[in-house]
């Protein structure tokens, strides 16, 4: 009884936090108190006040108007890229756990591949071929993301698919892909799930990088990794320029990951 | 071009992407190898006027920390930071200018450059130039010794400019001496080079460190560099450090301090946090933002970066091709405005392909030909058809922070005159295959220096068919000045091709070959108690000035 | 015997898939180490000679295949950037690099262990939740900034180190580790409370299962369960994030390499991509894969040894 009502209090905050979130994001999509890259020479680097929320970025932008876009940005970008890799990831690690074999030797091995082959040399193919762009983010870290969550989806399948019920489930005849997808998936949930907000997480950084290689949201557009990767140079006399969208990921990661532990257990 | 030193790489940033739970074996691009991936032929023609050395704290507090407060001289001792490990450590095969402002202080060529961009003799004590410019007699120095205690020879020199020019078999390492017919060493002391055809920037060539002398029984160069300069090689680690130690066989001044560890600072993040945190004494080539982290312990000294830096634009592709949109987007963009956003203020206008350390050929009035003037402007776009404006893409390489703010600026600028500027980032290397050698691009954001401080250097690549002419700039009366320039030239009248050379800036900056905008502010991190620091027109670092209070 | 060479049979073959990749990567990008040495003073008939003299010139599967030929007999080749033999550069900064991986690893291992074990057993009280919440926001703060964290804080305001006062471990093999404690500590973090969590909620899973149930009813202590039966197979996805983290924090040491200046492998890595010196780049990558499908292998057998019911 006692654990649940702590869940239910973590359900509650990461219900809040999620939602905030989702709010910021969807008033950035409607309307920003300032245009995104109306530059001010009176206000660079200006400290938060009641004009600028947030206070503003080394050309006098309003980070607060800033933010809000950037989070957009970033929640789409994060969003695709998890979705491909835990969509790919646990359609290759089912299958290649629960049958074993040639496919798990052959999936494996270019899991092996992808997992080994630089993201940078990747992300930089991409774009060579397709342009850059906010798709081509999401394609190039999308791939990148699969062998993980496709190791560790394997590794689950691995322990399930001689347990006992799903012999049993076998025997009685119940079809390969009814026992991979309704038996034994959601015994794999809460790890996958965990490793879905670390994939979260790992993807909004990721853009961050991809946004420096000059792939992804291109200047003067905005991503919270953008923005943060922009104010290092400021980071003793504009702390505010670096804290406002490090704050924003890190509520974003932690709102999602505390709805996930609910969705795991 | 773009590339003067300290870059803004994130390569932090860029690294990231290995982080993902992934395991990405990633790697993003080090910048630095990026940035400073051209060849510095050095040399000096007339004297210019040096960088102006202003010291942005004045208050001279006695607290010198580090090891500064070492008193006994045979243990002084500095740290300098440096963006990007050296490549080649053999002066002939090294490439980045990055590499040479180090080697600098380790080789001379017979003449080397000094701090006014004046040639003064090194290796050689003299030379004389035949009536006609083809034959150059040097005189070797007397008692001039390797770094290893052996004297340098005739043969020596024989050898190293050989190997450069070619003429030991392959080709040559510099193309400019091509030129050359033969070495001579009639005697011990005595050295003749004789030209095919007279060249006026051939001293500034023989002067650069790739022209190095050094010595010819040496064979483990990339590993033992052994040459004449005021410091002598100590040790290396590959992207970590290199260590130098005061060469007491100099021929000329000896160097102040003893020892000198250069430290390779690969992320640009970084460098404040090294400063600060003491593991270095002296960072060349800091951003303004970088400057203003700094406390009292530093002195931070101002120069400029001898660069045109402007949104170069591609003459020949629409609507560039029009004189008309060019000049209505010099009319819509501001320049001080963009200094104000992206240095504080600080940097050197400029309104045509030429910065003010050429001196002479320098035309300051070319500044004022556009004054911002957002409805001339406006008016201008109308004439040329595009009332409504248009938008185009700007690409920039992404390691490069200055480029990329100014960029915006621009951008954000151009807004006014209904012009839309997308910005993209590309990758140094990719900015150099796309858009230097594959002039696939409508406009890009970079700086451009001189090689040389020759007129032509900065001058030549926009006659119609120069092949590093990227901006694909076409007009017979540029043509025709630039060709008079260098008639002028042939026959050594100075004046005269000064006005032609002033000619054909006027021509550019008349029909808006670019929207230029700055020399930017070249700024350098000193720990207090540390002096001397020189800055040079070209890109050398001379470590041989510095000195402890 | 019939196991292992087929193991090895593939592992040959992985390698070879990732080589061939990373060569055809550096065909498709722009650029080549011919125009990233000449950069802008490059003129077509400087490109042309330098590309002839690095052979550069020739088709690609050429130079695959010449490459691949050498690298198999040991030839490991020579620097574009650096004209050094690709296999010093490597050698002489590897042990930065695998140091740093091993004691981030064990740090990971000694204190998540005990952490998750203790928060499994004690779930739901408040010390786990103090635990899990700050767990929670570990997890949620990016890595690098953890290390800018580490730097400013310990670097700058307590001065227990030199940020950036990275010494060789050839220099002085102590002050090399009371340098290189700071990044392993920022490379470890995030994933201690990554194997925290997951230790954790594994053994909670596990415990809640028949089987446990059981030895519990037999009259089984809880500390005899918890180690004899749930630990063992809760510890199956741990196994499985360690191994994956062991590779990963080889790479991921990079970015802790630049942020804390320290110059190991990445760096190496990092700075011969951009100049397209594909000679060190295949080197290091085929290196690093390496351990990457080594480390795959040995967390497959450990598997086998936890839970005998697997075949791998």
């Amino acid at each position: 009884m006692k654990r649940k009502k702590i869940y239910s209090s973590n359900v509650i905050i990461g219900l809040v936090i999620t939602g905030a979130m989702l709010l910021m994001i969807l008033i950035g999509f409607i309307h920003t108190p300032y245009d995104i890259t109306k530059m001010d020479s009176a206000a660079k680097l200006a400290a938060p006040s009641l004009k600028h929320l947030m206070g503003c970025d080394n050309f006098g932008r309003d980070i607060f108007s800033r933010v809000l876009k950037g989070m957009g940005n970033t929640f789409v970008i994060a969003a695709a890229t998890v979705t491909i890799g835990t969509v790919c990831g646990v359609v290759i690690g089912a299958f290649t756990g629960y049958f074993g074999g040639l496919l798990d030797e052959v999936l494996m091995r270019v899991n092996d591949v992808v997992f080994a082959f630089p993201s940078i040399l990747l992300a930089l193919v991409f774009v060579s071929i397709f342009g850059t762009g906010k798709y081509n983010v999401i394609g190039a870290l999308g791939i990148a993301f699969i062998p993980s969550f496709a190791r560790i989806v394997r590794g689950e399948f691995i322990k399930y698919r001689e347990m006992d019920y799903v012999k049993s489930a076998r025997l009685s005849g119940v079809g390969q892909l009814r026992i991979i997808f309704v038996h034994i998936l959601p015994n794999a949930m809460p790890v996958l799930m965990s490793s879905i907000m670390i994939g979260f997480n790992n993807a909004v950084l990721a853009e961050a990088g991809m946004s420096y290689l000059g792939i992804g949201v291109q200047p003067p557009n905005a991503s919270l990794g953008s923005m943060l990767s922009e104010s290092q140079t400021y980071l003793f006399s504009a702390p505010w320029y670096a804290l406002f969208p490090g704050l924003m990921i890190i509520l974003m990661v932690l709102g999602l990951s505390l709805l996930a532990d609910r969705g795991g257990k | 071009m773009t590339k003067r030193g300290q870059r803004f790489v994130k390569v932090l940033f860029a690294s990231m992407l290995l982080t993902l739970t992934v395991a990405l074996s990633g790697c993003s691009g080090d910048k630095a190898a990026g940035d400073s991936t051209q060849i510095a032929d050095t040399s000096a023609a007339n004297s210019s006027e040096a960088n102006t050395v202003a010291n942005a704290e004045t208050d001279t507090s006695l607290e010198v920390p580090g090891e500064a407060n070492e008193t006994e001289e045979d243990a002084s001792h500095i740290t300098i930071g440096i963006p990007q490990d050296l490549d080649s450590l053999v002066p002939s095969l090294s490439q980045g200018a990055g590499t040479q402002e180090i080697l600098y202080n380790i080789y001379e060529g017979l003449y080397k450059p000094d701090s006014e961009g004046n040639l003064i003799p090194a290796v050689a004590s003299d030379y004389a130039m035949s009536e006609d410019g083809l034959v150059y007699t040097f005189t070797l120095r007397d008692g001039i010794q390797f770094h290893n205690g052996n004297p340098v020879t005739v043969a020596d020199v024989k050898y190293s400019i050989e190997t450069c020019a070619g003429l030991n078999g392959g080709e040559p390492v510099i193309s400019a001496f091509s030129n050359i017919v033969s070495v001579e060493t009639p005697d011990e002391r005595t050295v003749v080079i004789t030209l095919k055809e007279s060249s006026s920037p051939f001293m500034a060539i023989l002067s650069t460190v790739e022209a190095a002398i050094v010595p010819a029984d040496v064979t483990d160069l990339q590993t033992n560099p052994i040459g004449t300069g005021p410091y002598k090689f100590v040790s290396r680690s590959l992207q970590e450090n290199v260590v130098l130690e005061r060469f007491d066989g100099y021929w000329g001044e000896p160097a102040h301090i003893k020892d000198i560890t250069l430290k390779v600072l690969a992320d640009s993040d970084s460098i404040v946090m090294n400063l600060e945190g003491g593991a270095v004494d002296l960072v060349a080539r800091i951003s303004t933002s970088q400057a203003a982290e700094l406390g009292d312990d530093f002195e931070v000294l101002e120069g400029t970066m001898n660069l045109v830096q402007a949104m170069y634009l591609n003459n020949a592709a629409a609507p560039f091709d029009n004189e008309k949109v060019r000049q209505a987007l010099c009319y819509a963009v501001n320049k001080q405005e963009i200094l104000d956003f992206v240095s504080d203020g600080k940097g050197t206008l400029v309104g045509s392909s030429m910065f003010p350390a050429f001196g002479k050929y320098y035309v300051e009035e070319l500044n004022d030909l556009y004054t911002t003037d957002l409805e001339k402007a406006k008016a201008l776009l109308g004439e040329a058809g595009y009332p409504d404006g248009f938008s185009f893409t700007m690409k920039v390489p992404s390691n490069y922070q200055q480029h990329v703010d100014t960029a915006q600026v621009v951008a954000e600028q151009l807004k006014q005159i209904n012009v839309t500027a997308n910005i993209e980032l590309i990758e140094w290397e990719t900015w150099l295959n796309d858009v230097y050698q594959g002039r696939d691009f409508e406009a890009t954001l970079v700086g451009v220096d001189a090689s040389t401080l020759t007129a032509g250097a900065m001058l030549s690549r926009f006659r119609s068919d120069a092949h590093n002419n990227f901006v694909n700039y076409n007009n017979p009366e540029y043509d025709d000045a630039y060709a008079e320039a260098l008639a002028a030239e042939a026959v050594m009248d100075d004046d005269k091709a000064t006005e032609a050379y002033k000619k054909c800036e006027t021509i550019l900056a008349e029909t808006a070959a670019n929207v230029y905008i700055q020399d930017m502010c070249e700024l350098v991190a000193v720990r207090k108690g540390y002096t001397g620091y020189t800055f040079y027109p070209l890109y050398i670092q001379d470590f041989s000035k510095l000195d402890i209070e | 015997m019939k196991y292992i060479g087929k193991k090895l049979a593939a592992m040959i073959i992985t390698l070879l898939c990732i080589s061939f990749l990373v060569y055809l990567a550096f065909d498709l990008i722009p650029g080549d180490a011919a125009l990233a040495a000449l950069g802008t003073d490059a003129t077509p008939e400087s490109l042309a000679a330098l590309r002839e003299q690095l052979g550069l010139n020739r088709p690609f599967l050429e130079r695959y295949l010449e490459w691949l030929a050498h690298f198999v007999g040991g030839d490991f080749g020579t620097s574009y950037k650096y004209h050094l033999p690709v296999a010093d550069m490597i050698v002489s900064k590897l042990p930065i690099t695998v140091i740093m991986a091993v004691i981030s690893f064990f740090i990971m291992v000694v204190i998540s262990l005990p952490i998750g074990i203790y928060t499994a057993k004690h779930s739901g009280k408040r010390i786990d939740r103090i635990v899990m919440a700050l767990n929670q926001i570990v997890m949620s703060v990016p890595h690098f900034f953890m290390g800018i964290l580490i730097t400013y804080f310990f670097g700058l305001v307590l001065r227990w180190f030199t940020p950036g006062g990275f010494v060789s471990y050839e220099t002085d093999f102590w002050k090399f580790l009371a340098y290189i404690i700071f990044p392993c500590f920022a490379i470890a973090l995030p994933k201690i409370a990554m194997s925290v969590k997951l230790l954790r909620s594994s053994c909670i899973e596990e415990s809640k299962k028949d089987y446990v149930r059981t030895a519990y009813s037999k009259g089984n202590n809880t500390n005899k369960v918890l180690y004899r039966h749930v630990l063992r197979n809760a510890m199956i996805p741990v196994i499985t994030l360690w191994g994956m983290t062991l590779a990963d924090m080889l790479v991921g040491s990079i970015v802790i390499e630049q942020v804390f200046n320290i110059p190991g492998i990445g760096r190496i890595l990092l700075t011969s991509i951009s100049y397209r010196d594909y000679p060190v780049v295949e080197a290091i990558i085929t290196l690093i894969a390496f351990v990457v499908i080594v480390t795959n292998f040995v967390v497959d057998v450990v598997y086998q040894l936890i839970d005998p019911r697997i075949n791998v």
